[in-house]
């Protein structure tokens, strides 16, 4: 790998990462996200710094074409984060109707408790 | 009144019309006016999904129970919450009904006696010869479709698996106010999981109207992401309900003396 290709490399990387920390700091991305995100961006900062660590890797692990190594592990990485946010969304939308019906449910019994007159004198029709 | 002599004998049983409504305002008043004419003693809630229009406003004006969705969920989403309100007020049966005026309300008469006579969930089916209901091509295709697989998958023969006129017993209305389908063709699912947890469901004869307003709420590639969507619901839950789920009490229907 030529030398400008390697300090590109580089460059990208921490980027990366000064960017997802600079999301924590505008406090758009929940701690535990950034930790994953920062902890990858590092991890691809030392073989972008060391490719010959990834070389190692493979050598040790038995396989001959380094690159695939490095594909079939980051293809695996998203696959199990896609299938994670699957499962987050799925539980947050099924809180989220839990709460929209909850809301639905009080807002009821508010009007309920108002028509019946418990709550006529309290100035609660203002904030309304 | 003539038409509430044909109201079966349990009189008594604290019974909810759930009525999900999704922009109904045109066809709502209609609808809830003739309730109140042909079954008087019901309770009547209507549950407003996130409408834009005075769906809302309709309903409460009318008088009867009105929930609103803060959005729209879909229609199990407006079940689910219409359910679980009505198990919360203490109902002893639920029957669910359609806000477009399908439905002829002297029908519910015949639903209900089906569950004094022991039944769990009563279809209103509108294939069983009385009165004649038109559908399109795919959509009857699609339904000849579904009538194969919940045979095949509930091991008992309906002949209409999508009809949203339907009555429940306490013992399911409780199951669904906890645990009732967010998506489209909830009726199908429902019926399937209801024959599966061995529920007793019935069929039962009923005209329906077509829509006084309002467009079918699908379209034929939606239908297909649903069947799709179905199948993939239905075979899962082949392995996972074979035993009953435990079904928590809802806190505000203990104080209703049970």
């Amino acid at each position: 790998m030529s030398t400008g290709a390697h300090l590109l490399l580089i460059a990208v990387t921490g980027g990366t990462i000064l960017a997802i920390l600079r999301l924590v700091r505008k406090q758009v991305l929940r701690a535990k996200y950034s930790l994953l995100w920062v902890t990858v961006g590092f991890g691809l900062l030392v073989i972008a710094a060391w490719p010959a660590l990834l070389d190692l890797i493979a050598d040790s692990l038995g396989v001959n074409y380094q690159p695939a190594l490095f594909l079939m592990l980051a293809v695996a990485f998203l696959l199990i984060i896609a299938v994670h946010f699957s499962f987050e969304l799925s539980r947050l939308e099924s809180r989220v109707r839990t709460l929209a019906e909850e809301l639905a449910l009080l807002r009821n019994h508010i009007q309920s408790i108002e028509t019946s007159g418990a709550l006529s004198d309290a100035p609660v029709e203002e904030i309304s | 009144m003539a038409t509430g002599s044909t109201t079966p004998g349990d009189t008594t049983a604290n019974t909810y019309i759930v009525i999900p409504a999704f922009n109904e305002e045109a066809s709502l008043p209609e609808v809830l006016s003739h309730l109140k004419s042909v079954v008087p003693q019901l309770h009547v809630v209507v549950v407003d999904d996130g409408s834009s229009d005075g769906t809302f406003e309709v309903a409460r004006e009318a008088g009867v129970h009105a929930l609103r969705l803060p959005f729209n969920l879909g229609i199990g989403g407006a079940l689910r919450a219409g359910f679980r309100f009505a198990a919360e007020q203490g109902a002893e049966r639920a029957v669910q009904f359609d806000a477009d005026g399908q439905h002829d309300a002297h029908q519910i008469a015949a639903l209900l006696s089906a569950l004094d006579a022991g039944a769990d969930l009563v279809i209103g089916s509108r294939f069983q010869g009385v009165g004649e209901y038109e559908v399109g091509r795919t959509r009857s295709a699609g339904m000849g479709l579904l009538r194969v697989l919940v045979r095949l998958l509930s091991g008992q023969r309906f002949s209409d698996t999508s009809s949203g006129f339907r009555a429940m017993s306490q013992r399911l209305l409780r199951h669904f106010a906890v645990e009732y389908p967010l998506e489209y063709m909830d009726s199908t699912e429902t019926l399937i999981t209801a024959c599966r947890l061995g529920y007793d469901v019935r069929e039962v004869p009923v005209e329906m109207h077509p829509r006084a307003a309002g467009q079918p709420s699908n379209r034929s590639f939606r239908l297909v992401y649903n069947y799709a969507r179905l199948l993939v619901v239905l075979v899962t839950s082949a392995r996972s309900s074979t035993t009953l789920p435990s079904i928590p009490v809802l806190p505000a229907a203990e104080g209703t003396g049970r």
